[in-house]
C-alpha cells in the first residue's frame, strides 16, 4: 500500500508540562481536503503546530514516509508542507510582494518564482494593487489572502489552514473557500483545515475528523460527520 | 552665549566637527541595531569586539600589511568572530531568557578588554591611519581669519557612513539574505514558519555588526592618532544613545540618531559658554533620557505592542 501523504499514529503534543493531546492518529492523502473540528482548547491549533514542530511532540508524524517529529521547523516545511498559522502571521512592515517573496525563500528555481508571483497575483487581485504597500495596513480579510498566497509561493504538498475565516465577514469567508476549493482541484495540493464553521468547511472537505479534549472522538467522510447525531447538536446546532 | 556664536567660520567648524564624531557614532548605532533588530539583544560587548578588531589591524600592519589591506583581512575575521560568538555561545543560552544573555555580553566585555590589555598592554600605541593625517591634509573652505577648513580624515569618515549605508541598504533590501533577515526581524516565529533559517539569520546580523564595529574602531582609533585597550569604552554610550534616538530597530533611525546626537555634542557647548568642561557624556545620557520619556520608540522605531 502507498504511503499517504501525511499520517499522524500515536501523536501526543505538549506545551511545557501540560499535555494537550493524546494519541491523535489522522490521515490526509494525496489531494485530499481534510478538516478538523473541535471545541475550543480541543487542540486542534495545537495538533498543526505538532506537525510543523512548533510544540513538543511525541508519536510519528510522517510525510510520505518521512519522519517528522525531532526536526526544527525550519526543515520540516522545506519537506512541502505549509502552514498558514492563526491569526495569519504575515510580515506588516514588509511589502506584500516581499511577504510572497518570503513564501518562496526556500526554492532556488528563481524564474518559476515570478509565474507563480504573477499567478497569485491574478488569483487575488487586490494583492497585485497592493503589492508595493506595507502588509500591516491592509484589511483582515486582504491579510488573509495574503497569508494562503504566501503558503502557496513554497508550492507546497500540504497546505495546513488554521481558522481561514476567523474574524472575515461570511461573504469574504465563502469566496475564499471557494478559491482554496480551485487550488485543491487545479493544483492538487492537499489541505488540513482547522474550522470554527463547521458547516462550510464540511460543504467543501472530503473527510473530517472530530477532536475532543486531545482525542479523535469521530472520524468519516463529510458526509457521515456530518450525519453523526452527536456532532449535529454539538457543531451543527440542528 | 559664546562671543564667537555669530562668526560663520566658528559655527561651521563645529557642525563639521559634530557631523564627523556624528557619523562615528552612527556607525555604532548600526552595528548595536543590526544585532537588536533579530534577536531583540543589545550586545554590551559591540565595542570591545570592535577594540580587538582595531588592535587586528594594528597587529596586521605591523607585520607590513598596507593599510587597508589589514582593515580588509579584519573585516572579515571579525564577522566570522561576531558569528562564531552568536552561534558558539549565545544561541545556547538564548532559550534561558533575556538576562543571561545581557550578562554573557557585560562578561564579554570584561574579557575582551581584559585580554586586549594583556597582549597589547595598557599604554596607547600609534593607530594605523587609512585616511591622509598630517596638518596639511585638508580642504580650506574660508581663509579666515578665523580659517574654516575639513580634514581629509572627516570627509573620509562622512563619505564611509554614506558608503557603509548605501552597501547596507543594497545587502537588506536586494538579496534574498536581506530578505530573510528582514522576515526574521519582522517576526521570528512566521519567519521560521516559511522555513527560513532562523538562528542563521542571527548569525548573520551578528557578523555583520562585528565588521562595521571593527570598520569603526579603525576610524575612531584614527581621530584620536593613539590607541589603547578603552579606545571604544565610552563611544559605546553614544553609539547606545544615537540608537535610542534613532529607534533601536530602525537603520537609517540609526545613521541619523549618531548624526544629530553629534552635531548636538558640538554646537552646544560650542555655543553656550555656560557649559564648562567636557560636558558629551551629560549630554548624551540626558538624550538619551529625554527620547525614554517623551517617545520610547525614538524618531524611526517600530512601537512595540504588548499584549496583555
Amino acid at each position: 500500500m502507498a504511503e499517504p501523504l501525511l499520517q499522524l499514529s500515536g501523536v501526543r503534543g505538549a506545551y511545557g508540562d501540560v499535555q494537550v493531546l493524546h494519541d491523535v492518529d489522522l490521515i490526509v492523502g494525496e489531494g485530499e481536503v481534510v478538516v478538523l473540528l473541535g471545541a475550543n482548547g480541543a487542540g486542534k491549533t495545537t495538533t498543526l503546530r505538532a506537525i510543523c514542530g512548533m510544540v513538543g511532540t511525541r508519536g510519528s508524524i510522517r510525510l510520505a514516509g518521512t519522519e517528522l517529529v525531532g526536526r526544527p521547523t525550519e526543515w520540516i516545511v522545506r519537506r512541502g508542507i505549509a502552514h498558514v498559522p492563526q491569526g495569519r502571521g504575515i510580515f506588516g512592515v514588509l511589502s506584500v510582494e516581499d511577504n510572497l517573496r518570503v513564501g518562496a525563500w526556500g526554492r532556488r528555481d528563481a524564474r518559476a518564482v515570478e509565474t507563480d508571483l504573477q499567478r497569485w497575483y491574478d488569483v487575488f487581485p487586490r494583492l497585485a494593487e497592493r503589492r508595493a504597500q506595507l502588509a500591516g495596513g491592509m484589511s483582515g480579510g486582504e491579510q488573509q489572502m495574503l497569508a494562503i498566497a504566501r503558503a502557496l509561493m513554497a508550492r507546497p504538498r500540504l497546505l495546513l489552514l488554521d481558522e481561514p475565516s476567523l474574524g472575515l465577514a461570511q461573504i469574504i469567508t465563502r469566496g475564499l473557500f471557494a478559491q482554496l476549493e480551485d487550488i485543491n482541484r487545479e493544483e492538487s495540493v492537499s489541505m488540513l483545515i482547522v474550522e470554527q464553521n463547521a458547516e462550510l468547511a464540511l460543504s467543501f472537505a472530503h473527510r473530517g475528523y472530530v477532536l475532543e479534549s486531545g482525542t479523535i472522538v469521530l472520524s468519516g467522510s463529510a458526509d457521515e460527520v456530518r450525519g453523526n447525531e452527536d456532532m449535529r447538536r454539538a457543531y451543527l446546532g440542528y | 552665549m559664546s562671543p564667537n556664536a555669530g562668526n560663520p567660520a566658528f559655527l561651521l567648524q563645529l557642525v563639521s566637527s559634530g557631523l564627523t564624531n556624528g557619523a562615528l557614532f552612527a556607525l555604532v548605532a548600526l552595528a548595536i541595531v543590526l544585532v537588536y533588530k533579530t534577536t531583540s539583544h543589545i550586545n554590551l560587548a559591540q565595542g570591545e569586539m570592535a577594540t580587538l578588531g582595531a588592535f587586528g589591524v594594528f597587529e596586521l600592519t605591523r607585520h607590513g600589511f598596507p593599510v587597508w589591506g589589514a582593515v580588509g583581512v579584519a573585516l572579515v575575521l571579525s564577522f566570522c568572530f561576531g558569528a562564531g560568538l552568536e552561534r558558539g555561545l549565545i544561541r545556547p543560552l538564548e532559550r534561558r531568557g533575556v538576562f543571561p544573555v545581557i550578562l554573557t555580553t557585560l562578561a564579554l566585555f570584561l574579557i575582551i578588554n581584559a585580554v586586549v590589555a594583556i597582549v597589547w598592554g595598557t599604554q596607547p600605541v600609534p593607530a594605523p591611519r587609512p585616511f591622509p593625517n598630517s596638518i596639511q591634509d585638508k580642504v580650506d573652505v574660508l581663509a579666515g581669519p578665523p580659517p574654516f577648513f575639513i580634514t581629509y580624515v572627516a570627509l573620509g569618515i562622512l563619505a564611509l557612513l554614506v558608503l557603509v549605508l548605501l552597501l547596507l541598504w543594497l545587502l537588506l533590501e536586494r538579496t534574498k539574505l536581506g530578505l530573510g533577515y528582514r522576515a526574521v526581524a519582522a517576526n521570528r516565529e512566521a519567519a521560521a514558519v516559511m522555513g527560513i533559517p532562523v538562528g542563521r539569520m542571527h548569525m548573520f546580523g551578528w557578523g555583520i555588526a562585528a565588521a562595521l564595529g571593527t570598520l569603526t574602531a579603525a576610524f575612531v582609533a584614527e581621530t584620536g592618532g593613539t590607541q589603547d585597550f578603552n579606545l571604544m569604552g565610552s563611544i559605546l554610550i553614544f553609539g547606545l544613545a544615537a540608537a535610542t534616538l534613532g529607534g533601536f530597530d530602525s537603520v537609517p533611525g540609526a545613521a541619523i540618531g549618531g548624526l544629530v546626537l553629534g552635531l548636538v555634542i558640538a554646537v552646544v557647548p560650542g555655543v553656550f559658554t555656560v557649559i564648562q568642561g567636557d560636558m558629551s557624556l551629560v549630554i548624551a545620557l540626558a538624550v538619551m533620557l529625554v527620547v525614554l520619556l517623551v517617545r520610547p520608540q525614538g524618531l524611526f522605531g517600530t512601537k512595540t505592542l504588548e499584549r496583555v
